[in-house]
């Protein structure tokens, strides 16, 4: 008895310790958590988790070693890129982190580029807009989208749907302008007539003065570029309180009227013409499986975006990194890993582009109506895998 | 011609409006009880909120108003006891320290409760639209802030110019020390002038949402255009504060249409020029100290 | 040695023999190291003009911002020799300092208060719409600097950025001693307590405060050459309102008119925003604004006065038990 008993229990001792732990793998994500940006960095969460949630937290590297991906969530508060830099630096020399994620905005994206070239840390871009910051380093692969990628197939959309002259208003910073830029490009070609041009100061409420310039010069549509958030419900509402929807000049816009900002509209919003890179009603699987998982784990009202679009991508692309290549690659091997890739988004069919590292995916031509009582973004035309048109018109320079 | 300058002139005078009314009561706090008040845009905030949470819910839009004003004016009295009073006798310093800090909390409360998007008062419909006021169509929402802004200024005025209360108030803003010689009980006064005050400016957060956008960083983004107003007109002047709101209201406007890119530069630089020229604010409180 | 001395010669070298000690304890953090010690001398700097000479300002990052983006623009187009560089940018902050204070000193109260504001504010529009200038919003990317004295250079791991700063801080710092306790210091002094009866006796009330007003200005300017060179960035943070007012919050929190009371007040700030950011992205607003309250209300000296507090407390007790 005895015997059978020390059998047994040396049995299960050694079942127990051939169970190797799972070695932990650290990924900073760097958001805006609080602040005037505060939305991104509980999305970019939202996404992460639920990728997480239904594809496990380990992985298992080349040799059978399993590896705990860990999210490490840092504030930048809505700050300038200095406090991303700052923070960025933390996290690689005292965390250790293997990948650095997140970044909303653009200049916190641009402020990583040296620390991603000394300490050799890829950074999988979840938002920051601006074309040119994949060519700022070699470590550096986006997973989102850029704004000439969105704004682009609006232009010849507009001319081929009787709209001949557009009025542009955009929001006085960088994204703005590339919206600016790409959209009096591509409408131009396409043989329209750009009237008037207004920019906004960032976070302007206020737009009574910018909407009497455009009834003077009665475009057949105004061109929005407005972050999301209090400026865009602002704008929209100057619009027709300014008697310009009444007037049918219709509203073209991009992002701003996602499902996550909708329910700030009122009815007014109905009519708009926006192109953007994911309609969040798709019903494609991985996007129906998304949508479940974030309504399991986060309840009814949750609404993913494009950050939690962005986060659970990017989180894949880790991931299946990891599982390729091992805990303790090169920094350029993991992008070169990520170079190429092709796989089904909750948005569609995406690529990383090999060269330059950023994404090509589907641009959507979308319209506000009302579906079942509530606002709803419905897809009137798509364009296929549409590459960054700054990076074309603006090819490397060869080294 | 005529109609664009008219056009501006009614914008410029309904954002004034707005600012007036949220301004007034931070005037009379910094006039009469010479406390910087940095934390005034959260009582602006707060009653901004309040309306938001209730027109959300379906209540009416002018009870709601009523109850931004009521509940920013309850706050008022609730942190009169509390947190300004030590204030009064500590100096400037640590009430813009003490007040930054209320700032903050406030801050950081409504992100907790309301969540960080912006927040919505539902107006009723006839606002939102636009209305024919003979020369062009004109949003109603701005006619209504004139309105509404004049009323209340008029009925200040009376109350000022025509009561024992105000004839108090006015006394205890020109020389503190010998109204309570005369047996004005100037703390109550205080106490409740801050109330009012307080009270306005829920009210002016609730009104002016359409152009003031509510949202968690709404005290300290607003609250150096409000500091602006009452300093440029005189603290503790009621009608200087109504003069700087329409100035700066106009300025600003005019700044957006014309020189758009110069338009930030405007209000601070118009605030400058004015603040070197009558130090002490363009209609300064008559005092005999 | 007496022992008062002997105590006191302790407390000057502690701060010092703490930083020097935080170099090898910390080989990983030197980096927040070094920020601390910029914004204990950001702080310093401002308690000349608000703590000693009650100059009543919220627009002490005009001159840090203007310091960092004069470094950072002479590492990128002139030359990028540190050091010359951040002269160049104490030099230039000095100036605005002097300037500005020419324009704005003969006023007090609240409304030197806001034209101070106003100024910070012009300045950081300004600095938003020159975008060629100053990068806007992504701020001055690509910042190289020589090494010191061809030596030492600059890397992520801010070895030689902390040292540089330790020293440049303990520069400034032995000059703003010796001012502080000088005839110019005491006048200062007096200045914030009544300037009629400084006028009375016939100081030169208005030539005085320019001056402590344009050493600060250029003190500041070399707090912000310190940032853009320990951080090879500038961004347009350097200039806003919310710098103003931490560097303000920080002094208070320490406690003014004490010169070190900056050293413990930036230290905690920092320490604090860092920490209560970390356990909860949303709740350091809340932790800065009670911990703001809370000092103001209970600790009017800030908390370098803990102590003495602590022993009138104690010594009210004992007062109290005695009867």
């Amino acid at each position: 008895m005895g015997c059978l008993l020390a059998i047994i229990t040396a049995a299960m001792v050694l079942l127990w310790a051939g169970r190797a732990p799972a070695d932990v793998l650290k990924v900073g994500l760097l958001a805006d958590f609080t602040g005037a940006f505060a939305t991104w960095g509980p999305q970019f969460q939202m996404g992460v988790e639920a990728y997480q949630a239904l594809h496990g937290k380990t992985v298992k590297g080349p040799d059978d070693k399993p590896h705990e991906i860990q999210f490490i969530y840092r504030d930048t508060a809505s700050q300038g890129p200095d406090k991303a830099r700052q923070l960025a630096q933390e996290l690689v020399l005292r965390d250790h982190v293997k990948f650095l994620c997140g970044l909303d905005l653009s200049p916190h994206a641009m402020a990583l580029a040296d620390i991603s070239k000394e300490a050799k840390v890829p950074v999988v871009i979840m938002n920051a807009a601006t074309s040119s910051i994949t060519r700022m380093s070699p470590y550096f692969v986006r997973v989102s989208q850029t704004v000439p990628q969105d704004v682009a197939p609006l232009g010849p959309w507009a001319v081929a749907h009787g709209i001949n002259r557009v009025y542009t208003i955009v929001s006085d910073y960088a994204p703005g302008y590339d919206a600016e830029a790409y959209l009096t490009k591509t409408f131009k070609a396409a043989g329209g007539t750009i009237v008037g041009s207004g920019r906004t100061p960032q976070q302007e409420t206020n737009f009574s003065a910018y909407m009497e310039r455009v009834l003077e010069a009665n475009p057949d549509a105004l061109y929005m570029f407005q972050p999301a958030g209090s400026p865009s419900v602002a704008f929209v509402r100057a619009y027709v309180e300014r008697g310009l929807k009444a007037a049918g000049i219709k509203l073209l816009g991009g992002g701003e009227t996602q499902e996550l900002f909708l329910p700030n509209f009122t009815d007014d919003i109905i009519g708009t013409v926006t192109s953007f890179h994911y309609t969040e009603t798709n019903t494609r699987p991985a996007n129906l499986e998304l949508r479940q998982q974030v309504k399991k784990m986060s309840g009814d009202r949750a609404v993913p975006d494009i950050a939690t679009l962005a986060a659970w991508d990017g989180t894949r692309l880790i991931e299946d990194a990891v599982a390729a290549l091992g805990a303790d690659a090169d920094g350029l091997k993991y992008i070169d890993f990520m170079k190429g890739k092709k796989f089904d988004s909750p948005r569609g069919p995406v690529e990383i582009d090999p060269v330059e590292r950023d994404i090509i995916q589907n641009v959507y031509i979308r319209q506000v109506e009302k579906g079942n009582g509530t606002l709803v973004n419905i897809d009137i035309d798509e364009v296929k895998m549409v590459k960054d048109p700054w990076k074309v018109d603006n090819p490397p320079k060869s080294n | 011609m005529l109609s664009f300058g008219l056009t501006v002139l009614l914008d410029g005078i309904s954002y004034g409006m707005i600012l007036y009314l949220i301004s007034v009561g931070l005037t009379v706090t910094m006039g009469l009880m010479r406390v910087v008040n940095l934390a005034h845009g959260a009582f602006a905030m707060i009653g901004g909120y309040v309306a938001g949470f209730l027109t959300q819910r379906g209540c009416n839009f002018y009870l709601a108003a009523l109850g931004a004003a009521a509940a920013a004016a309850a706050i008022g009295a609730a942190t009169e006891r509390t947190i300004y009073r030590p204030l009064y006798r500590k100096g400037e310093l640590a009430q813009v320290l003490l007040t930054v800090g209320f700032v903050f909390v406030a801050t950081g409360a409504v992100s907790e409760v309301f969540g960080a998007f912006p927040y919505p008062v539902v107006f009723p419909a006839y606002l939102t639209r636009p209305i024919d006021i003979g020369f062009r169509e004109y949003p109603a929402y701005r006619l209504f802030l004139i309105a509404s802004g004049a009323v209340i200024a008029l009925l200040l005025w009376l109350i000022l110019d025509n009561s024992l209360f105000g004839a108090r108030l006015r006394a205890a803003v020109d020389n503190p020390r010998m109204a309570r010689a005369v047996g004005i009980n100037v703390s109550l006064l205080f106490t409740a002038t801050f109330v009012v005050g307080c009270g306005l400016a829920g009210l002016g957060g609730a009104l002016g949402s359409g152009i003031l956008s509510l949202e968690p960083a709404y005290a300290l983004k607003y609250v150096v255009l409000f500091l602006v107003v009452v300093i440029v007109g005189g603290e503790g002047s009621f009608e200087g504060s109504f003069v700087a709101a329409m100035a700066l209201g106009v300025i600003d406007t005019l700044g957006k249409y014309f020189v758009a890119e110069a338009a930030p530069y405007l209000l601070y630089t118009a605030a400058f020029a004015l603040l070197l020229w009558r130090p002490k604010g363009l209609v300064p409180p008559r005092s005999l100290t | 040695m007496s022992r008062t001395r002997v105590v006191a010669a302790i407390g000057h070298a502690l701060p010092w023999a703490i930083a020097v000690a935080y170099f090898f304890a910390a080989p990983s953090d030197l980096e927040f190291g070094t920020q601390v010690m910029i914004w204990i001398l950001f702080a310093i700097s401002l308690d000349l003009t608000l703590g000693y000479a009650g100059i009543l300002t919220l627009g002490q990052a005009a001159f840090f911002g203007l310091g960092a983006y004069i470094a950072g623009l002479f590492a990128l187009h002139v030359c990028a020799d540190p050091i010359l560089g951040h002269f160049a940018a104490i030099g230039v902050a000095a100036l605005f300092g002097a300037l500005t204070g020419a324009m704005i000193l003969h006023t007090s109260g609240v409304t030197l208060l806001m034209l101070t504001l106003a100024i910070v504010s012009m300045l950081s529009q300004y600095a938003n719409r020159a975008t060629d200038l100053t990068g806007g919003d992504n701020g001055l990317l690509g910042i190289r600097l020589d090494p010191i004295f061809g030596v030492f250079e600059f890397n992520i791991f801010g070895k030689t950025a902390y040292v540089y700063a330790l020293v440049v801080l303990f520069g400034w710092f032995v000059l703003a001693w010796r001012i502080v306790h000088s005839p110019f210091g005491r006048s200062l002094d007096g200045i914030r307590q009544n300037p009629h009866r400084m006028r009375a006796i016939g100081t030169p009330v208005w030539w005085r405060l320019l001056a402590i007003y344009a050493i600060s200005a250029a003190m500041a300017g070399s707090a912000g050459a310190l940032s853009a060179h320990a951080t090879r960035f500038v961004g347009l943070s350097v200039l806003d309102l919310l710098t103003s007012g931490s560097v303000t919050v920080a002094l208070i929190l320490g406690g003014t008119r004490r010169l070190y009371g900056g050293f413990i007040g930036a230290t905690i700030y920092l320490v604090v925003q860092d920490y209560s950011a970390k356990i909860n992205p949303f709740f350091w607003e809340f932790v800065v604004g009670g911990l703001l309250i809370a000092t103001v209300l209970l600790l009017e000296r800030g908390l370098l006065d803990l102590g003495p507090a602590v022993l009138r407390l104690r010594d009210r007790w004992r007062a109290g038990q005695r009867k």
